[in-house]
């Protein structure tokens, strides 16, 4: 093992990532000699070694600010560019970067926004980021060939039943206690947003061709879905949504659910 | 590990996101792309999607950015299972890196840090470049890295530095001629030193790119033009190594594709006239020794040619 590397990067990631900047990340290390970090980076007389370790500093946190900004574009826009500054600025301090990839940055930071103070204004923050992030998700997700609205006209009507389908593995579903859905939309297209409304919400994202979607669900919607997603046979889908007291009609919600789902590119052979 | 191993793949254009519609649909004329392996490190969806696109009409490269190579960390086998099965699923012409360290104790900064020119970190890295390139099957590129800081502990050169590294380890070299400027500036060495002392046999492609000016140091940003003397530090390597594929890199304020097209073609341009300037000096200092031999003149020997 090289030790001396070794050393060397552990105290240049410190002062790097040190909450307060480099000259209190410096004063926090005891081990140094009487040189400090002269003895270690080389300064002239452009820059001091601790402006050196500066640039690296800075670079560190403003690459994962604008990385998430990106990410989360109406968290950004609802909580303001400055609030969601200092939110990154604790944020990775609680959740510093593990992974090679930026993509990585932000899956924590609907957790974080829960208990921060700084959603007092906003409460419903943390369900959008939490919307923000699962799109971000889904368009990374895993592929799979969705079946199409005619691949389903093949099976004999007796086979039905104890047919199973799955939900496309890029797909979620997520259940929110804020009804979000709108602010993405009218953040990306520079429209004036509204604070979302309390109220339980399950949210679906999903791809098609490449693109992202996302809508609420009806309960009965988000059930039936659900139950596919369990890897339910179509009887019992069936049953979950006949189970509902304010389905008038349960064939012909199933049907329209279903062709919704097909049209939707939501659904893969189970 | 020799440079004729790999093709020459010509003058091309990083593949940056807000190009993909534009590279898919109209196929513009440009030799080759350079993709960041880590934005293609994903299950599915778009990037992939486009991937294929691009790479059914262009030869490509990979360059990551968190390998991670000078790192204490253990290599992460999840990296290296993901960039290997990208390889298999993309064939690259190469895959390449930089000679830094991105991270340690689990911790990404996501940034490029230098390594302390030591032979412990020569050592150190050669074994881990071994180590990828066996994983990978294939010889990994490895890029020197824009610096703003430098080690009291280094007892050797950047350039001595990087040449012992591909040297021990078989490898090939990415020379970002921007890079090579910048840290020239910011750690007052010459960049001419620096073209003039890499090995040329392990020299494979060259990364050209512009940088901000930050007055007590320059900023590798690739959010400007490649400036004028960066084009003569290319100028200079295109005459010490001869051809060698060139990528033009823009990361942020990127502008319209045919820009970066452009840029690329300047790269050919120049690579042609050095070419040709130094066709003609060696028909010269040839006619020269001819016209010693036998009394005959250049001129008469530049008709017969």
């Amino acid at each position: 093992m090289p030790t001396r590397l070794k050393k060397l990067e552990s105290l240049l990631y410190r002062l790097i990532t040190a909450p307060s900047g480099v000259a209190e990340g410096l004063a926090a290390e005891r081990e140094l000699g009487a040189d400090g970090l002269d003895a270690i980076v080389r300064g002239d007389d452009r820059l001091s070694a601790q402006e050196r370790v500066d640039i690296y500093a800075n670079m560190y946190f403003y690459r994962i600010l604008d990385a998430l900004k990106e990410d989360f574009p109406a968290t950004v826009a609802v909580l303001g560019g400055d609030s969601f500054h200092n939110v990154v600025t604790g944020y990775i301090l609680e959740y510093p970067p593990t992974e090679p990839s930026l993509l990585y940055c932000g899956r924590y930071l609907a957790a974080y926004l829960r208990d921060h103070p700084l959603r007092d204004g906003a409460s419903f923050v943390a369900d959008l980021a939490q919307l923000e992030r699962a799109i971000l998700e889904v368009f990374h997700g895993p592929d799979a060939a969705a079946l199409g609205p005619d691949s389903l006209r093949a099976i004999a009507p007796t086979d039905w039943p104890a047919i199973k389908l799955a939900v496309h593995p890029s797909a979620q579903i997520l259940a929110l206690d804020w009804r979000v859905s709108e602010l993405p939309r009218a953040v990306e297209e520079n429209r004036a947003w509204k604070p979302a409304e309390r109220g339980a919400a399950k949210v679906l994202v999903w791809r098609r061709d490449a693109r992202v979607f996302h809508r609420d669900l009806e309960r009965v919607e988000a059930e039936a879905l659900e139950e596919v997603a369990r890897g339910a046979r179509f009887a019992q889908i069936c049953d979950v949504v006949a189970g509902h007291a304010d389905v008038e009609n349960p064939v012909t919600a199933m049907n329209q659910m279903l062709a919704r789902w097909l049209s939707d590119g939501l659904l893969v052979r189970g | 590990m020799k440079r004729s191993d790999f093709p020459i793949l010509g003058y091309g254009v990083g593949l940056r996101r807000q190009h993909y519609s534009h590279v898919l649909e109209t196929r513009p004329k440009v030799d080759w792309f350079e993709v960041i392996s880590e934005n293609f490190m994903v299950a599915g969806g778009r990037p992939l999607e486009v991937l294929e696109g691009v790479r059914a009409n262009y030869p490509i490269a990979m360059h990551g950015v968190s390998m991670s190579i000078g790192s204490t960390d253990p290599i992460r086998r999840s990296y290296l299972r993901q960039l290997r099965e990208l390889a298999r699923r993309f064939e690259p012409a190469w895959i390449s890196d930089h000679l830094c360290w991105t991270g340690v104790g689990g911790r990404n900064l996501h940034d490029l840090i230098p390594l302390p020119y030591t032979e412990e970190a020569i050592r150190h890295v050669v074994a881990r470049i071994r180590r990828v390139q066996d994983a990978l099957a294939r010889p990994l590129l490895i890029e020197n890295v824009s610096s703003y800081m430098a080690f009291a502990d280094s007892t050797m050169t950047e350039w001595e530095f990087i040449s012992a590294i591909a040297t021990e380890a078989d490898c090939g070299i990415l020379l970002d001629i921007n890079n090579i400027f910048v840290s020239a500036f910011n750690h007052r060495f010459d960049a001419n030193e620096y073209i003039d002392a890499v090995p040329a046999e392990r020299v494979v492609q060259y990364h050209l790119a512009g940088h901000s000016d930050h007055g007590t140091y320059l900023l590798d940003t690739h959010d400007h033009p490649v400036r004028d003397e960066v084009w003569a530090l290319y100028e200079r390597a295109a005459r010490r190594f001869g051809a060698v594929s060139a990528l033009v890199e823009w990361d942020d304020h990127i502008p319209e594709f045919a820009e970066l097209a452009q840029t690329a073609e300047r790269a050919r341009t120049i690579f042609g006239a050095t070419v040709q300037t130094a066709k003609h000096e060696t028909l010269k200092n040839r006619d020269a020794d001819s016209t010693e031999k036998t009394g005959k003149s250049a001129l008469s020997a530049d008709h017969r040619a």
